[in-house]
């Protein structure tokens, strides 16, 4: 019997039961819709904020370092101060380089103003007043005193009296000295309410945590700094030039563990390495939604076996006109498959339906994982082979003297 | 050896045949029955329950294999086939119909004809260009397009036959074709295996009814999986039917 015939007779057969097909490849439908509409998600979600990033991509990045930890999973940040002031001087000189703000973080334990009192929450970092030159503060400028000092919105909104650009903030600090200083401005909160509240204040006096250099000197150092380029097209060399130093002639590499490895990112890498993560995370929460595509697959087999013993005498009717065990196989092999297309079909739709809704009301970009589309009907062929195969051996196997005995 | 009466060619021999089946004990269904069908003939088979008509009517139809003796079907030794040519050949050489008209529900009058055709791949025009010929030739030229629901149960019977003959067989085996019908529709259907015969359609028909097994030329009694005798109703034709010699019963009962 030839494959369009099977087809024929099998979509009969299909139609002739709508409301038992339509459970029958629910399973399907919902695991394949799920995973296309994370799928969707995902990919919308990440085009927003890679979006976001690259639409006022600055030319900067981060110096830092980070390590593998000893049980060997993902990569850790390490915050010991390696990186000199000689070596703040010397990237500075980098050509594309416009400056090298260092950052180290102060043990702040309390924040007060004059009537108000914060104790921990805020985290405080020294920085050059450089950090601020090209960054859009909500209100007020950088600090150019000792006595001044930057926080960002977070902060601002800590107090009930809303801190802005002049009020005087008291710093406590865990080695017990305190400051006063002045709020020459307010900066923006880059990640929204995901950014911790933060005061920035000026490397000179406030910190103090130095290390011992290479060359036998006391120096400050930090474990970050932010590196700036004059512009997009500098960032590449600059980086370059950068991790070529840092790895070979600086303090830095002197003063690193031996595990430690020093990272230069710029913000594609940055971008990069987040991609990295959300694909990470779509692909795993879609193996989750895989499970729910082998229920569906379960789901088949069953009413599919059910559907054998029920057609039994359909089965020996046929075998009497003549369909040899090959034939019979095929039919609900057929049958099978096609309900399985079905489900995929009806669950890339759905998914993509229900995904285009959810970036619709996150205001994310709409995507249409094509690769994803493809394995679902794939997978809608497979589940329909691999669920239909032992109902559909069972079918060729009747006995049709049996099968018309059968009431 | 089956003797041929007359030297017209066979449709159907059967040499020394047993069947048996293992139930709670052995159950020697068919035990050895020897019999020819020549072309063209029409031949009854009667007994009572249990007498091993319909497994008789199994292994000449290829459904189910002998355990000893050989049967040929067409000239064609079943046993040497595969299951995949026995299914063939009944698609091809053997039409069936049974009692319960066994007719798929889902489809229609034309499509339950073309069924045996689509097993045989042949081209759908083919198909229902003899569907729709073979209805007119049962008589249901308007129910072409009709469901079996949408059909009494003669009407249901006259599908059944004609998809019998949907690739021209060399034998049509019915078991208990009237079975489910009242006497008038059965006598209607009777007409029309007698009259497909008459048109050279070897028939082999099972009943236990006696006014039915008449409509045959022959009519061979069976009794505990044995040919208890043989009987011709001398109708149109001559003997066609024989068994074998070495057969006692069949000796000792053939009354012709």
């Amino acid at each position: 019997m030839n494959l369009r015939e099977s087809l024929r007779i099998s979509w009969r057969s299909i139609r002739s039961h709508k409301l038992r097909s339509a459970l029958t490849t629910l399973g399907v439908i919902i695991g394949v819709a799920a995973v296309i509409t994370f799928m969707v998600l995902g990919t919308g979600f990440s085009q927003s904020i890679v979006g976001d990033i690259e639409a006022d991509q600055e030319p900067v990045m981060t110096v830092h370092t980070q390590t593998v930890p000893e049980d060997g999973f993902g990569i850790m940040p390490v915050d010991t101060p390696i990186y000199t002031e000689t070596d703040v001087e010397v990237l500075e000189q980098v050509e594309g380089v416009e400056f090298v703000a260092p950052d180290g973080s102060l043990d702040l334990v309390q924040t007060s103003t004059d009537d108000e009192q914060v104790t921990g929450v805020v985290d405080a970092h020294a920085t050059t007043s450089d950090r601020f030159e090209h960054e859009p503060l909500v209100e007020g400028e950088t600090f150019d005193a000792e006595d001044e000092a930057i926080v960002n919105e977070r902060v601002s909104q800590l107090f009930e009296g809303n801190v802005s650009a002049g009020d005087e903030l008291t710093l406590a600090f865990d080695d017990g000295e305190s400051a006063t200083v002045t709020v020459a401005g307010v900066a923006e909160a880059e990640l929204g309410e995901q950014t911790p509240p933060r005061v920035f204040l000026p490397v000179d006096p406030y910190y103090t945590t130095t290390v011992e250099t290479p060359d036998g000197t006391e120096e400050r150092a930090y474990p970050t700094l932010h590196v700036r380029a004059g512009s997009l097209d500098d960032v590449e060399p600059a980086q370059e030039s950068i991790v070529d130093y840092l790895e070979n002639d600086s303090h830095a590499a002197e003063l690193k563990q031996d595990d430690d490895e020093i990272e230069v990112q710029t913000v594609e890498d940055a971008i990069e390495q987040f991609m990295d993560l959300v694909d990470q995370l779509t692909v795993f929460i879609g193996a989750v939604a895989g499970i729910a595509l082998v229920v569906g697959s379960i789901g088949i087999a069953n009413i599919m076996i059910v559907s054998v013993t029920e057609r039994i005498r359909e089965i020996g009717i046929m075998k009497a006109v003549g369909a040899t065990r090959r034939d019979v196989m095929q039919l609900f092999l057929v049958e099978s498959v096609v309900l399985g297309v079905i489900g995929a079909a009806a669950g890339v739709a759905l998914g993509l339906g229900v995904g285009y809704l959810g970036v619709t009301f996150l205001e994310w970009p709409m995507a249409y994982p094509l690769d994803w589309i493809a394995i679902a009907i794939a997978m809608g062929v497979g589940v329909g082979v691999v669920s239909g195969l032992y109902p559909a051996w069972r079918a060729a196997r009747v006995d049709p003297i049996e099968a018309l005995r059968h009431e | 050896m089956a003797q041929k009466l007359e030297s017209t060619s066979v449709a159907v021999v059967a040499e020394d045949v047993r069947r048996t089946y293992f139930l709670a004990e052995p159950v020697d269904a068919v035990d050895g029955i020897s019999l020819s069908l020549a072309d063209g003939s029409f031949t009854a088979v009667m007994g009572p329950s249990g007498s091993g008509k319909s497994t008789l009517l199994n292994l000449i139809g290829c459904l189910d294999t002998s355990d000893e003796g050989r049967i040929e079907v067409g000239g064609r030794a079943v046993a040497a086939l595969s299951d995949a040519e026995r299914a063939r050949l009944r698609g091809t050489a053997i039409g069936f119909v049974f009692q319960t008209f066994d007719l798929l529900s889902r489809l229609t009058a034309a499509e339950n004809v073309a069924l045996p055709m689509v097993f045989h791949d042949s081209v759908r025009e083919n198909r229902d260009q003899r569907a729709r010929t073979l209805l007119e030739r049962v008589g249901l030229g308007d129910r072409i397009e009709h469901r079996p629901s949408e059909l009494s149960g003669g009407q249901r019977q006259r599908v059944a036959i004609a998809r019998a003959l949907a690739n021209d067989p060399t034998l049509l085996l019915a078991d208990e074709p009237t079975g489910n019908l009242d006497t008038e529709t059965g006598a209607e259907i009777m007409d029309l295996l007698v009259d497909l015969n008459r048109q050279g359609t070897t028939i082999l028909l099972v009943t236990h009814e006696r006014t039915i097994a008449e409509y045959a030329d022959h009519v061979v009694h069976l009794l505990d999986g044995r040919i208890e005798s043989l009987e011709h109703l001398g109708d149109a034709r001559d003997v066609a039917v024989a068994t074998d010699d070495r057969s006692p019963i069949a000796e000792g009962g053939d009354d012709r």
